[in-house]
């Protein structure tokens, strides 16, 4: 995995984001991302981590193209079908309570005109992968916030994106729960090999899930730094017990440290 | 084997405290039915009694038994009839017409910022005016046809479903509409499976406020108006001074705005499966 930011991209990247900058205007400018350069490498698994406020989520929207870059460039080289090339998975309220969890994993192919017979039997694969056979039928409002956020999941896969962008995809859940639908990920993405990136403010989260994680500052958010991830595939829990997992966690947390402190200072 | 019948005693106490759970349920449904049923009940007995000795004025406050023997008279006779005919035309007519053309209009205000611009401030000022008020102007437009009464209840209809068709599709939540957005849903998409149902539930209270509303207006304008309709019917009582006719007439109004309110609410309940399955059954919830 490169771990050094490159300007120029590889065939094998699938984002390239060079020298980004985000300013949102309103009554006081809010400067929240400041001279980003990025690669990311097809089929690689990246975690942002950043204290709160640091722009994380804005970089993965500009990414996903939800959001535009004031100043620099985000080249998307991924192959452009008639799915869109990122599906998108949001911390909560993603879903659409008005649809059962069937159409609403089938949401994403539906919008990209897929047949009905073809996006529901996508759709009733990836709701098997994520454990909501059964529920096909049910409406969000009577599942757990656990299963809701599988609708979610299920919904970025049956989509068929080469990316996955997923904003603190965890974050509302439990901790148990929490730890089984990360190890949930790491099998579905394993099987997949997708380009992910995935915003998440912990750090276990992060080494458990990542090939690399983005350590960034806090507001204007810049890459602080790009560590690659040591532990092998198939990955699970259990790396958390392993010496080099304490030593990572150690070293990011110092990194992360002081930006937190300098993001506290300014709220 | 003590195993077992430990097991055994902890099944049937599980099943116990099930089944007193149930029957308290089923108690506590019983008991309001019988609550909500028994309140009318009493006081129409009470107003019985005090009508027959003399408490109240039997010739204002007719006896309830009074009311009933006038009503079945007016059955059968045909005269009632003519009256729910005339009413239930205008209200259905008024209320079509109301709510079709407020929900088009506020949906579109909703989507298209231009048309919210241009009408918004209008609308709002005229929803403050009394819509009883402008009758005058429609009976010196259309003269005394049924034009003037059905637009009455169509004006009033649509400005209580407009108001609530746009606050509808200005309130989702914008992280609805960013999910929406990162799938793709553009144009007719977007509206069919994010705008429209994120409005319905709105567009549903819009729906039954305006119900009750096109009731209050159809008979406000029969009064005046009409000689026929169910306002006709209780001004035309009081002048000849005939409580009893007044009395069906007010209990069949009443009736007839219930019936329309039930309906928008099957209606409801039909358009909004989303809302009405049952989820788990919360203790907080319904106490």
């Amino acid at each position: 995995m490169t771990s050094a930011p490159t300007r120029t991209g590889t065939s094998t990247d699938a984002f390239v984001v060079t020298g980004v900058s985000k300013i949102f205007v309103g009554k006081t400018p809010v400067h929240a991302l400041a001279d980003i350069d990025l690669s990311l490498q097809t089929g690689s698994f990246t975690c942002i981590v950043g204290p709160s406020g640091c722009g994380k989520s804005t970089l993965l929207r500009i990414l996903g193209d939800l959001e535009t870059a004031t100043v620099g460039e985000v080249r998307n080289l991924l192959p452009e079908g008639r799915v869109p090339r990122s599906a998108f998975v949001f911390q909560e309220h993603g879903v659409f309570p008005w649809f059962t969890v069937l159409q609403n994993v089938a949401f994403g192919e539906q919008m990209a005109s897929v047949g009905k017979r073809e996006r529901e039997e996508h759709a009733r694969h990836w709701i098997g992968e994520v454990g909501l056979t059964g529920f096909e039928n049910a409406y969000p409002h009577q599942l757990s916030g656990g299963m809701r956020q599988r609708i979610a999941i299920a919904r970025a896969f049956a989509t068929g994106s080469p990316s996955l962008l997923m904003d603190e995809p965890l974050g509302a859940l439990d901790a148990q729960t929490r730890i089984l639908m990360q190890e949930q990920l790491v099998t579905l993405w394993e099987a997949e090999r997708k380009t992910v990136v995935l915003v998440t403010h912990s750090i276990e989260e992060a080494l458990l899930l990542g090939d690399q994680i983005v350590v960034m500052s806090a507001r204007p958010g810049r890459v602080k730094e790009i560590l690659d991830v040591p532990f092998g595939r198939p990955r699970s829990v259990e790396v958390e017990t392993e010496p080099e997992f304490t030593r990572m966690r150690q070293e990011i947390w110092e990194s992360l440290r002081d930006e937190v402190q300098a993001s506290m200072r300014f709220s | 084997m003590t195993t077992e019948v430990v097991r055994d005693v902890q099944r049937t106490d599980v099943e116990q405290a099930v089944e007193r759970e149930y029957r308290r349920h089923r108690r506590l449904q019983v008991r309001d039915l019988v609550l909500a049923v028994a309140t009318p009940v009493l006081l129409l007995l009470l107003w019985e009694v005090a009508a027959l000795t003399g408490m109240l004025d039997a010739r204002l406050f007719t006896p309830p038994s009074e009311i009933v023997v006038r009503g079945w008279e007016m059955i059968v006779g045909g005269e009632l009839w003519v009256h729910v005919g005339a009413t239930v035309a205008r209200l259905a007519a008024g209320f079509l017409l109301g709510s079709a053309v407020g929900i088009a209009v506020g949906l579109l205000m909703g989507v298209w910022r231009p048309v919210r611009a241009a009408l918004g401030p209008t609308f709002t000022a005229l929803y403050a005016l009394p819509k009883i008020a402008i009758l005058p102007l429609l009976l010196l437009i259309f003269g005394l046809t049924e034009t003037p009464k059905v637009l009455s209840v169509a004006i009033s209809v649509f400005f209580v479903v407009q108001i609530n068709t746009l606050a509808g599709i200005v309130q989702i939540d914008g992280r609805i509409l960013e999910a929406a957005r990162a799938y793709r849903a553009t144009g007719w998409k977007l509206f069919r499976n994010v705008l429209l149902p994120a409005a319905t539930p709105a567009i549903m209270t819009g729906l039954r406020v305006s119900a009750g509303m096109a009731v209050i207006v159809v008979t406000a304008v029969e009064f005046v108006a009409s000689n026929n309709g169910l306002g006709y019917l209780i001004w035309n009582s009081w002048q000849l001074f005939q409580p009893q006719t007044m009395f069906v007439g007010l209990i069949t109004v009443s009736l007839i705005g219930a019936l329309i309110t039930g309906l928008v609410i099957v209606l409801e309940r039909a358009l909004l499966p989303w809302r009405h399955s049952g989820g788990p059954r919360r203790k907080g919830k319904n106490p």
